[in-house]
């Protein structure tokens, strides 16, 4: 090449050197187009416009700025750019479904947005900036977004104590405890008592082998063509507690056989009092007499039973014991008179209270039973089977192992079989790599796979050990947002200080009123300091409450306050001296610091006083509407007929002027009332005076 | 040369414009998760279910403890006192009689009780007892209940119905 045409360049070249230029440019300009192009600037400029639109734009835009937004909570390792997008999130004017999202505010929640982030709750990917990357499954972003169906799960990451805001989160954690899942999977933080099921320590001298048979193949439920579990062809709506297990044709009656040997507490036949006997065997309305005792002592408040009323049956009564429409069928005789006599030397963690019988009662009660809640067809379908041989008994223990039946039922020489199935700590934290879901066809997220398990164990894994639980739909929804909120510690989340734990209240006093309060189990219904049941008022307070001599009567022989309730508390024939030992602890220990009884000085309230209350009653404040005095009134609250034996004068002013102070949720509105109108009210109150109820016993002698 | 430099430059460019075709599709999947925080079941037809927001939400807990025994034909604890007063409380999900008050009559009434609003005395004040955000909670759960279906009769004026 000669050197002029060095400096020469070929037009091929040039052309070539032109379009390398406009390529360099164009690859250098890839960057900035697609920085412009990304989601979150797009949002951030479609924000603006729709703030401009808007006559509040001075407001909308006053913090915003082009970029991303974040909020930073370094002690809770929080980095969540979601306010990127959602720029309108804590502006209250931009509330309500009208509003295009991502821009609609947050609604009014305890916890603010800026304090808590987003991710703590709502999960997803706090630092993420695309739209898929925050809110589902990626390669790289495994945890999807929480639907809100399943957000209170989220509230139970700390809050272990139950809360009202959080009704499915309370029940999912109830079903948790009640179907005792506990007793085969470690499960941090439920920290409540499990519910065991029947101690089968003496099972062979309750039931028969045929029974059983019938039981393990079908416990306790059956289900109908709709999915609506019956109970012994009845509808119910409680859960039953024993679940399915696969069992085959060997292995049942291996069980039955195994079971049918436990009979280590002898069941003696109890004799009866001769007079008693002679007095009612023959009577032919012996199994009605009992029928009305039965009634008359509210066993219904806690077993049910099936009634047909105007050619409907159903099951009445309450969910506590086990359901008792074909129970006479079940058990043998003698067991059920000595269950009766005292069901705490066979469970002495149950919730039988153990009732005072006179021979006559348990005569006509246990005749009834026998007699009536019976079911002739019951073992109908049941093969007959030979006694139980040693290779069956054999077999049958080893699988009572093997079934993991020992984690809910005692018996002798099988201790209790803990950590059983998986650990369930961390159930709610799992990334969906973590879970196994076999060839099934379950949907790949946590929330299916939660939910497939729990409906049928086996669709996510064949040779799964889990027993099948009916759940209804409702419930089946609680019991996955309480696993949900399950995440194992949260130490590395930098929220294990913000964790509200449950408290854990036992109240189990000792002396005589302990063994009155272990022998009538009055904590499966009434709370004491937050401890015991809440189907029944809570006497944390009663001793301010209610005056001795009302307390002693009322326990001898219980008169509802509330006669529209179908539950009520049971006529256990307690003795003059357990009702006296039991209020007498009341009075002394059950006081409200915020009543004080020794202020109430009667003679304030005068008879005028009275009249004026009487005034005030029933037309200034037209009480009448929700209670009751003698004829009319309403339903709502308590019976005032014979408020001035029950409550105390100093217990109904501190309740008319705060009455939330004294009974948390009570239903009763707090009012203004003027003291001259407390005391008025009060003395009006003090005047209701019933003479005292003639004993129970039509049909019963005591 | 030439076709050296296309295979360089235009999956570049088509790189670049990718990202802006993606538009609009995630949120769709967003939206479709379950947003009910809890649910109602429609009094008059079993069958249908209600979803509630959060307010809504708490006005059901509000009204399932403290409205329930009045304004319900059946209660947690039974049978109702609605039947045993007279006049007769409306039934929550009468839309019939509560479409036709506003908002502001509603939170009132509660509040301060029927005798302050020229009803009757049966009802009590609220207002010492909830407070207003779950008075206003109670108001949005009547709303979302209603049957027929409540309709604001006056629209809010542009402030809250967006573009």
């Amino acid at each position: 090449m000669s050197a002029e045409e060095m400096g020469k360049v070929s037009r091929r070249q040039r052309a070539t050197f032109a379009f390398v230029s406009v390529a360099l440019v164009a690859v250098l300009a890839v960057s900035p187009v697609k920085d412009y192009f990304r989601e979150w600037k797009r949002y951030e400029r479609d924000y603006v416009r729709y703030a401009q639109a808007r006559p509040d734009t001075k407001r909308l835009l006053a913090d915003f700025h082009f970029g991303i937004d974040q909020i930073w909570l370094p002690e809770m390792k929080v980095v969540d750019r979601c306010t990127t997008c959602h720029q309108g999130i804590t502006e209250a004017s931009l509330r309500g479904p009208s509003i295009p999202q991502p821009f609609r505010a947050h609604p009014a929640v305890p916890h603010g947005v800026r304090d808590w982030g987003c991710v703590v709750c709502h999960r997803g990917q706090g630092p993420a900036t695309e739209v898929a990357e925050a809110h589902e499954t990626t390669l790289a972003w495994e945890q999807p977004l929480l639907a809100i169906s399943y957000i209170q799960a989220s509230c139970g990451v700390c809050h272990r104590e139950d809360i009202p805001q959080t009704p499915k989160l309370n029940r999912g954690r109830q079903l948790l405890s009640e179907l005792n899942c506990e007793g085969c999977h470690r499960m941090d933080g439920l920290e409540r008592p499990a519910m065991l099921g029947p101690d089968l320590t003496s099972v062979g001298n309750k039931v028969s082998r045929a029974w059983l048979d019938k039981w393990l193949k079908e416990p306790y439920t059956v289900v109908d063509k709709d999915g609506n579990i019956l109970v012994n062809g009845y509808e119910t709506e409680g859960e039953p507690r024993m679940p399915q297990f696969r069992l085959n044709e060997q292995e049942i009656p291996a069980l039955s056989a195994y079971l049918s040997t436990l009979k280590s507490l002898p069941a003696e036949p109890y004799k009866f009092d001769t007079r008693v006997v002679a007095a009612l065997q023959n009577k032919p309305e012996v199994a009605d007499l009992g029928e009305i005792r039965f009634r008359q002592m509210f066993c219904t408040t806690c077993h049910s039973v099936a009634v047909t009323r105007g050619g409907e049956t159903k099951l009445i009564g309450g969910n506590i014991g086990p359901e008792l429409t074909k129970v006479g069928s079940k058990v043998d005789p003698d067991w059920l008179i000595a269950w009766l006599r005292n069901p705490q030397a066979f469970l002495p963690h149950g919730l039988m209270p153990g009732y005072q019988w006179s021979d006559s009662d348990l005569y006509e009660v246990s005749r009834y039973i026998l007699a009536k809640l019976t079911d002739a067809d019951l073992l109908k379908n049941i093969p007959p089977r030979k006694g139980p041989g040693p290779d069956e008994v054999r077999l049958g223990h080893q699988l009572f192992q093997e079934k993991g039946c020992a984690s809910c039922h005692l018996v002798q020489g099988v201790g209790i079989q803990k950590d059983f199935g998986p650990d369930l700590s961390n159930i709610g934290g799992k990334n969906v790599s973590q879970l196994d879901f076999g060839n099934s066809i379950t949907p790949r997220n946590l929330v299916s796979y939660i939910r497939a398990k729990i409906t049928d164990p086996l669709s996510v894994n064949t040779a799964a050990r889990m027993p099948r639980y009916r759940l209804n739909p409702v419930d089946l929804e609680a019991i996955t947002t309480a696993l949900l909120g399950m995440t194992g510690s949260l130490s590395n989340r930098g929220l294990e200080r913000l964790i509200i734990p449950r408290k854990s209240a036992d109240f189990h006093p000792a002396g005589a009123f302990g063994k009155v309060y272990e022998r009538y189990k009055c904590y499966v219904c009434h709370r004491f300091n937050g401890y015991g049941g809440t189907l029944a008022p809570d006497l944390s307070f009663e001793g301010s409450r209610a005056q001795r001599r009302w307390m002693i009567d009322f326990l001898e022989n219980p008169q509802t306050l509330r006669p529209t309730l179908t539950f009520r508390m049971p006529q256990f024939n307690m003795t003059d001296e357990e009702a006296r030992i039991a209020a007498d602890y009341l009075v002394m220990v059950t006081q409200s610091p915020s009543v004080d009884l020794s202020v109430a000085d009667p003679k304030r309230f005068t008879p005028e006083r009275a009249n004026l209350g009487k005034q005030l009653y029933e037309v200034r404040y037209q009480c009448q509407s929700c209670h009751t005095i003698g004829a009319s009134g309403g339903y709502v609250g308590p019976n005032l007929s014979n408020a001035g034996n029950w409550l105390n004068g100093a217990w109904i002013e501190g309740w008319l002027k705060d009455p939330q102070t004294l009974v948390p949720g009570a239903i009763e509105p707090r009012r203004t009332f003027a003291n001259e109108e407390l005391e008025a009210l009060t003395a009006y109150l003090l005047t209701l005076k019933q003479s005292s109820p003639p004993k129970a016993g039509a049909g019963g002698a005591q | 040369m030439k076709p050296g430099a296309f295979t360089l430059v235009f999956p570049l460019l088509a790189f670049a414009i990718l990202p802006a075709c993606r538009q609009n599709s995630a949120p769709v999947a967003v939206e479709s998760l379950g947003r009910a925080y809890d649910t109602e079941l429609d009094w008059n037809d079993p069958q249908r279910v209600i979803p509630l927001n959060y307010q809504q939400a708490l006005g059901k807990r509000v009204f399932y403890e403290k409205c329930v025994w009045c304004h319900a034909d059946s209660t947690p604890a039974g049978p109702s006192n609605r039947s045993n007063l007279n006049p007769n409380p409306p039934l929550i999900n009468d839309g019939a009689t509560l479409n036709a008050v506003s908002d502001e009559f509603l939170q009132n009434i509660v509040t301060l009780g029927g005798s302050a609003m020229g009803r009757s005395a049966m009802m009590s004040p609220w207002g010492r007892t909830l407070t207003q955000d779950e008075i206003l909670a109670v108001i949005a759960f009547i709303r979302v209940v209603a049957q027929p279906p409540y309709q604001p009769s006056v629209q809010p004026k542009s402030q809250y119905t967006g573009k």
